[in-house]
């Protein structure tokens, strides 16, 4: 049995120890904390925004990809850096084929082509790979947008203001007074999602939603209709006859925290041991080889050690890349060459909404993903970095973070899988 | 020495507030706040209020955390939010702790009193009228789990025993706790028996409690003199492990008496570096391949709860790796946050039903999965979902008591 050790519990980590496990190797997910996805939208991005040509940043020219797959040959192109560029094509389609299989209940199969799902604010938002409650109906003409006034996310007026704009439709907020629970004036989505896992709470959201609107050909609820299910949304648009959309919010995000559950649950069925709550904080190797890490427990720091492993430890965001009061960027925990740090820009500059050259700051590897150095010598044979790591990607605003996650995390599992297969069992 | 209502003598922890970038992470996982709107949540109570403490109370719903720890655990940018909730919560009721709480907070002090009377105090404790009363005069709610009176405390099995086999791999110091001493006392004699069966000398010297239940009920005076007390009576054979089955107080010698009292004596310090949860010690030996493998199959299904004090020492599941290597035995995790009781927090009448709604899926889990048998390494929580579901509720130590052959002997 090989032993591979996976740090970081995002969309890549998970998604890593998920195929590394399925595919027989005996693995360890190391967590400080649970990862990003219950802060994210529930959908899986690809390429949501090229530039146009001779700008590298956002502007309000931007364009809204409709199909990624067209359009990501040109962007591999124009990015000879990016992600996307090592990976190739044919890799980035299998992973998120690969994902949307792993999760049928949770995501629809993809037709190619990226939906517009709508945001708290009403903008429409380009996504490839979205959850059944995201489907935006193409022929909706009129549009009842609802909230709650206890829900103090989400302004169903604001929204439907901006639909009228963004998704060409009439619209119309509504704010309904139906608390998620007794007395609570303040509450989350999640505490509307954990209300709408009980049949009686869609009755009479059903039923005050009959009595309150207009017709209309869709209804807009914030994300909130089902943590363990999707049932309530099913119910509750076959009590209506009425299709509905989830918009999503700012975090706690109820679709974040649908993958999230149903991935964690995945890694552990497939017999990945999760480890969460300690940081990792050292390691040791030879020569080109890692051997193992250390976590700083509770009473004492222990060593893993391991024959392979996956570093998905995130960016800026979450600590594995570092700035010290010298303006130097550093990977925190295997010391690891970095890219992009030596451009003629400086790697902060004053204005505020330019794609500041820092993030594109990320640790030099090879088509393999091993860590590389300026000489393009591989650091460790048997890591493979992945997902927020890779360098010369703006995920935010190229909305590639989800697709760089995962066609990461699946190349990286299944070069490591050839690697060892066949392979000798104890 | 530390002032048990100063808020300096959290200073690492406060310092970790400037980390929260108020994700709601810690919001999404708290199972307090997720069955009642009495407690207004980790992140307001902890991080956000901790600005506006100088050692005042700013948020009295903190009395409605249940030092589960959860928060700590998830967060991914370190803030110590359980640890910050803790000292807080010591400081707001400094000097006006109810006698209820005194009470439960002292398990050695109720085995003591409890043993010669054990038929008479289990009795009363299953009388109806009687726990009506003790609900009504000190607060404890008459339908909480409590603990069954042991006529013969593991003490009394230790100073007759003699060891069925000579010690093949060194020695291991034992940590029974005070429930493993008056309650547990079964679960401490098969950790024992099942040391000695894989070829360790067990050294068991006289021991006291750690003092987390006064830690969780603010009494950190009393409980910081417990643990060092412990910390002494356990530093014998300093070169080798100490092994425990109360796998909650592990991690009061482990962090807590350290990063939410403060105490950073090297003895202390010394005993949370060398003490092992059971499982997590037995699962490092069969990962290291130095465990014998000859289990018995178990033909049985059953969940596993992992208690909050047993993933807050930050390293997994160690039983359900463990567990996996009982031919035919399935172990279901029910991935449940919390059993609700939290230490003493689900036996205080205000509280009780809020300890039930926390507890309710796992409940509803061991229900659906075995309604006979489950597993779980921590005593209270064991008590809890057995006055729960009508399951027993066992330490995973006792599956491979059985496995091994050692139930017969």
């Amino acid at each position: 049995m090989t032993d591979t050790i996976v740090v970081g519990a995002g969309l890549a980590g998970l998604a890593a120890a998920i195929r590394l496990a399925q595919g027989g190797h005996k693995v360890s997910l190391l967590t400080f904390g649970l990862g990003g996805l219950p802060l994210g939208q529930g959908s899986i991005d690809l390429l949501g925004y090229t530039h146009p040509a001779g700008s590298s940043h956002p502007t309000a020219d931007d364009q809204a990809v409709a199909d990624p797959w067209a359009a990501l040959p040109g962007f591999i192109a124009a990015h000879p850096g990016h992600p996307y560029a090592l990976l190739g094509t044919d890799t980035i389609k299998a992973s998120l084929a690969w994902l949307a299989e792993l999760l049928p209940d949770w995501l629809l199969p993809s037709d190619g082509v990226n939906h517009l799902v709508p945001t708290a604010l009403g903008a429409m938002r380009p996504t490839l790979l979205i959850q059944p409650t995201m489907s935006w109906p193409s022929d909706a003409k009129s549009v009842a947008v609802i909230g709650f006034q206890q829900l103090k996310d989400f302004f169903p007026e604001l929204m439907a203001k901006n639909l009228t704009q963004t998704a060409q439709v009439s619209a119309k907020g509504y704010l309904l007074d139906l608390p998620a629970r007794d007395q609570e004036v303040d509450s989350s989505a999640l505490r509307y999602a954990n209300a709408a896992d009980h049949p009686d709470f869609v009755s009479r959201l059903a039923a005050m939603i009959k009595a309150t609107i207009e017709p209309a050909d869709l209804i807009v609820l914030p994300a909130m209709l089902g943590l363990a299910s999707l049932d309530p949304w099913r119910s509750l648009e076959s009590t209506l006859g009425t299709r509905i959309v989830e918009a999503h919010l700012a975090p706690p995000s109820v679709p974040g925290l649908r993958l999230n559950q149903a991935l964690t649950r995945l890694a552990q069925a497939s017999g990945v041991r999760l480890i969460i709550g300690s940081k990792v904080i050292g390691y040791e190797g030879e020569g080109d080889c890692l051997r193992g890490v250390t976590l700083h427990q509770a009473g004492r720091d222990q060593f893993y050690g391991a024959d392979q492993f996956v570093y998905a430890g995130g960016s800026f965001e979450s600590g594995s890349l570092t700035v010290d009061s010298h303006g130097l960027v550093h990977e925190s925990l295997f010391h690891l060459p970095l890219v992009g740090l030596g451009g003629d820009r400086p790697l902060i500059d004053g204005d505020y909404w330019s794609d500041q050259a820092i993030f594109k700051v990320g640790v030099a590897t090879n088509a393999q993903l091993a860590p590389i150095n300026p000489d393009g010598q591989i650091v460790w044979s048997n890591l493979r970095v992945v997902g927020g790591l890779l360098p010369a990607a703006v995920r935010w605003t190229e909305k590639s973070g989800d697709g760089i996650a995962v066609s990461s995390a699946f190349a990286a599992a299944t070069d490591l899988l050839n690697q060892t297969s066949p392979k000798k069992d104890n | 020495m530390f002032e048990a209502a100063s808020y300096e003598s959290n200073l690492l922890a406060r310092a970790s507030l400037d980390s929260c970038v108020k994700c709601t992470i810690c919001e999404t996982q708290c199972p307090v706040m997720a069955v009642t709107p009495l407690f207004s949540g980790p992140k307001y109570v902890g991080p956000q209020a901790e600005r506006y403490r100088s050692g005042l109370t700013v948020d009295h719903s903190l009395d409605y955390c249940s030092s589960c720890g959860t928060c700590s655990l998830v967060c991914p940018q370190g803030v110590e939010i359980a640890e910050l909730n803790s000292v807080a919560r010591a400081a707001m009721k400094k000097g006006h702790t109810p006698l209820r709480d005194q009470l439960v907070s002292r398990t050695s002090l109720l085995g003591q009193m409890m043993k010669p009377v054990a038929p008479l105090a289990n009795a009363v404790l299953a009388n109806r009228p009687s726990r009506w009363l003790i609900e009504k005069t000190i607060g404890i709610h008459r339908n909480a789990a409590m603990p069954t009176a042991q006529r013969h405390s593991f003490s009394d099995w230790w100073r007759h025993h003699r060891p069925s086999k000579a010690p093949t791999r060194g020695k291991v110091v034992y940590f029974h706790g005070c429930a493993g001493q008056y309650f547990e006392v079964e679960t401490s004699i098969k950790t024992v028996e099942v040391l000695e069966f894989i070829g360790y000398e067990v050294v068991c010297p006289d021991q006291g409690c750690c003092g987390l239940p006064l830690q969780s009920n603010g009494l950190f005076d009393t409980a910081r003199k417990y643990v060092r007390r412990l910390a002494e009576q356990l530093n014998v054979e300093v070169e080798v492990p100490i092994i425990a089955s109360a796998s909650s107080c592990v991690t009061m010698l482990k962090h807590e008496a350290h990063d939410i009292m403060g105490v950073d004596d090297p003895t202390v310090l010394q005993a949370g570096q060398r003490i092992r949860e059971v499982s997590e010690f037995l699962l490092s030996l069969a990962d290291a391949g130095t465990l014998p493998g000859d289990l018995a199959p178990i033909h049985q299904t059953v969940a596993y709860h992992a208690p909050c004090q047993l993933k807050g020492q930050g390293m997994g599941k160690p039983a359900l790796a463990l567990l996996s290597l009982i031919p035919q035995l399935t172990v279901i995790d029910a991935e449940a946050t919390c059993c609700g009781i939290a230490g003493t927090y689900g036996v205080k009448k205000e509280k009780y039903a809020i300890g039930q709604a926390v507890g309710r899926e796992l409940f509803e889990a061991v229900e659906r999965i075995n309604p006979q048998l489950a597993v779980c390494d921590t005593e209270t929580c064991r008590w809890q979902i057995a006055a729960a579901t009508g399951a027993t509720v066992v330490h995973p130590i006792s599956l491979l008591h059985q496995a091994w052959g050692l139930d017969q002997d």
